[in-house]
């Protein structure tokens, strides 16, 4: 097991409660998709798990996240990164006076010698070969869809087991969705774990083996990826499908019965 | 902004990692030490003197450049930072009669440590909150001098020194001077550009640009900002002890919170981000410093109806709009500016 999320509460502030027991698994190698409306506690989650939680002002104030075994609730998130449990924020944050290549190498903080940087850096250009066409040029000057692979480049710097990724697509034209999630496949490949999570529910269903829909700060659902593809639920409310499988007009929406059960 | 002169290509890592890539910059680099080197034989005694102070801002400002211009850490104590150095580095060569190169380097050590704990601050807050703390600093330091027994530092009175003096040699005049101050500041502008391009440096950069994100890559964010301080008052305290060497007398009066806003318009005049903008921007101030307490006296003699008092006090005013219109014109600085001029040339006669 390489990731277990054990009945996680988290407080902001000593107040907000925003996740109320959430539960997952994950092994080494799989990719799972953590789905969800806006609001839900899906970016929360991510940062229980990464650690950026602190930064934020919140704390996992009860149940446990065991990464490899070990603990990784409320430890610093430098440590957590040394363990090769990676964040890749949403909002693609380049660091945006730096060139390609010196954001790549700052990634690669951790690592202890020169040539080991060398090396990686070779390694994220042949996966991501747009990176190196890009390398001397200003972080902040690129398009989105390129910082999005930056970051993604970055992450694997640091010589991740796991990579937790934050909205990827984020803001992206189709095209360049279809690009980032390509390379996210080839991390998959190279036997990165992958979390993602995402408003693109089909892109991020793709791409998974398992998926988790939050909502309010409880997982409602989960199952295989293609299973929730198929749920008539998440057709609904997350893939914009109706039963025949055809995009809603207006008409539908105005006769449309079925609601959000969990909701009780 | 990272454009080549054309036909400038590189084959090696090494290469293209160097800080100095061509024949011209090697050139001209030789050409502004040699004049460095000569300053003492080409001008007067004055001159001489006003580029001993800017030799001696220049490591301080430098300094500044790292804490505030690469690690994104506002300090409005810097002149404080000095202040310790200055007084350490006076009080064990007077105490212990200690050689200038023990003392020195024991005022950078000290005004570190100081300068630490104040970066400690920084590790919670930002921005304004941090300005004001590190005012704090200025105040802390001010108080404590002038509170403390006066067998310590000397409270009031200040201190006075010996000339700093090597196997027997006593650089006594500006001029000897000027090459202790002028290598000393070499070798810490040298150690600036080593540590700014050092992984250090390159954590310091991240964590200005985006301290979340930086601390994603696995960069201890409370350490670099402390550490940022720390390196940022070792050159300011570097800077101090050579100033107590060079006026021999050390009173809190020459390190007072208008000194560390000066810095701070140094580095913003000069470009922060850039060690070259540090020294332009010392370089600037002080001229304009120089010139306007100069042309003073002359208007005021040429125009005696305005009366001695106006005049000074105008000068003031212009040297402060100075600053404000570089401010508002030229935010980024010289060097931004230097940059951009230097880009355009290269892709002309291409507009961009």
């Amino acid at each position: 097991m390489l990731l277990k999320v054990n009945n996680v509460e988290v407080i902001y502030n000593d107040v907000i409660l925003v996740l109320k027991g959430v539960n997952m698994t994950m092994e080494e190698g799989s990719c799972i998709a953590l789905l969800g409306a806006n609001g839900a506690g899906k970016t929360t989650t991510l940062a229980a798990i990464s650690g950026i939680i602190k930064s934020e002002d919140g704390k996992v104030t009860s149940g446990s996240i065991e990464f490899d075994g070990q603990r990784v609730d409320n430890q610093s998130v430098e440590s957590n990164v040394a363990r090769g449990l990676i964040h890749v924020m949403e909002g693609r944050k380049v660091l945006q006076h730096m060139t390609v290549e010196k954001n790549l190498i700052v990634g690669g903080h951790v690592l202890k010698s020169g040539a080991e940087v060398k090396q990686r850096i070779e390694n994220v250009y042949t996966l991501i070969p747009r990176l190196a066409e890009l390398r001397k040029r200003t972080a902040g000057y690129l398009s989105g869809g390129e910082q999005q692979m930056l970051v993604i480049g970055r992450a694997l710097m640091a010589n991740p087991r796991l990579i937790l990724i934050d909205e990827p697509s984020l803001g992206l034209a189709p095209l360049m969705v279809e690009e980032v999630f390509k390379i996210l496949k080839e991390l998959r490949k190279s036997g990165i774990s992958l979390f993602i999570v995402e408003q693109n529910t089909q892109a991020a269903l793709e791409v998974a083996d398992y998926g988790y829909v939050m909502e309010n700060g409880r997982i409602v659902m989960d199952g295989e990826a293609d299973q929730l593809m198929k749920n008539e639920d998440v057709r609904e409310f997350y893939l914009g499908l109706n039963m025949e499988g055809e995009r809603k007009s207006y008409r539908d929406v105005k006769h449309y019965k079925r609601r959000k059960r969990w909701l009780g | 902004m990272a454009l080549q002169p054309s036909g400038v290509f590189f084959e090696n890592y090494s290469h293209d990692k160097a800080l100095i890539k061509t024949k011209y910059q090697w050139l001209s680099l030789a050409i502004f030490g040699i004049f460095l080197l000569l300053v003492p034989f080409l001008f007067g005694p004055r001159i001489i003197a006003v580029a001993n102070i800017m030799i001696i801002m220049a490591v301080v400002a430098v300094g500044l450049q790292i804490t505030t211009g690469y690690a994104g850490q506002i300090n409005l104590g810097q002149a404080a930072f000095m202040g310790v150095g200055a007084y350490t580095a006076g009080l064990v060569a007077t105490q212990f009669s200690l050689p200038f190169w023990i003392s020195i380097p024991l005022g950078g050590v000290a005004a570190a440590a100081f300068g630490y704990i104040f970066g400690l601050s920084a590790v919670r807050i930002k921005g304004f909150y941090l300005a004001l703390t590190t005012i704090a600093a200025q105040f802390i330091f001010h108080f404590a001098i002038l509170n403390l027994p006066t067998s310590w530092f000397g409270g009031s009175n200040g201190l006075t020194l010996e000339p700093a003096s090597l196997f027997g040699f006593e650089f006594k005049t500006d001029s000897s001077f000027y090459y202790l101050a002028l290598i000393i500041c070499t070798v810490m502008v040298i150690g600036a550009f080593g540590i700014v391009r050092s992984r250090y440096g390159r954590a310091f950069v991240a964590v200005r640009d985006d301290d979340v994100a930086s601390s994603m890559m696995g960069i201890n964010v409370v350490a670099t900002k402390a550490s940022a301080f720390l390196v940022g008052a070792f050159f300011a305290g570097i800077g101090g002890g050579l100033w107590a060497y060079y006026v021999r007398f050390v009173s809190v009066d020459q390190f007072t919170l208008f000194n560390s806003v000066w810095f701070v318009a140094m580095i913003i005049v000069g470009g922060s981000g850039s060690i070259v903008g540090a020294l332009i921007g010392v370089f600037l101030i002080r001229l304009i410093n120089e010139l306007v307490t100069s042309i003073g006296p002359v208007v005021s003699e040429a125009f005696p109806f305005i009366g001695g008092d106006i005049v000074f006090a105008a000068m003031n005013i212009i040297l402060g709009g100075v600053i404000c219109l570089f401010v508002i014109y030229e935010p980024k600085g010289l060097m931004y500016r230097w940059n951009i001029m230097k880009t355009s040339y290269r892709i002309w006669p291409f507009p961009h």
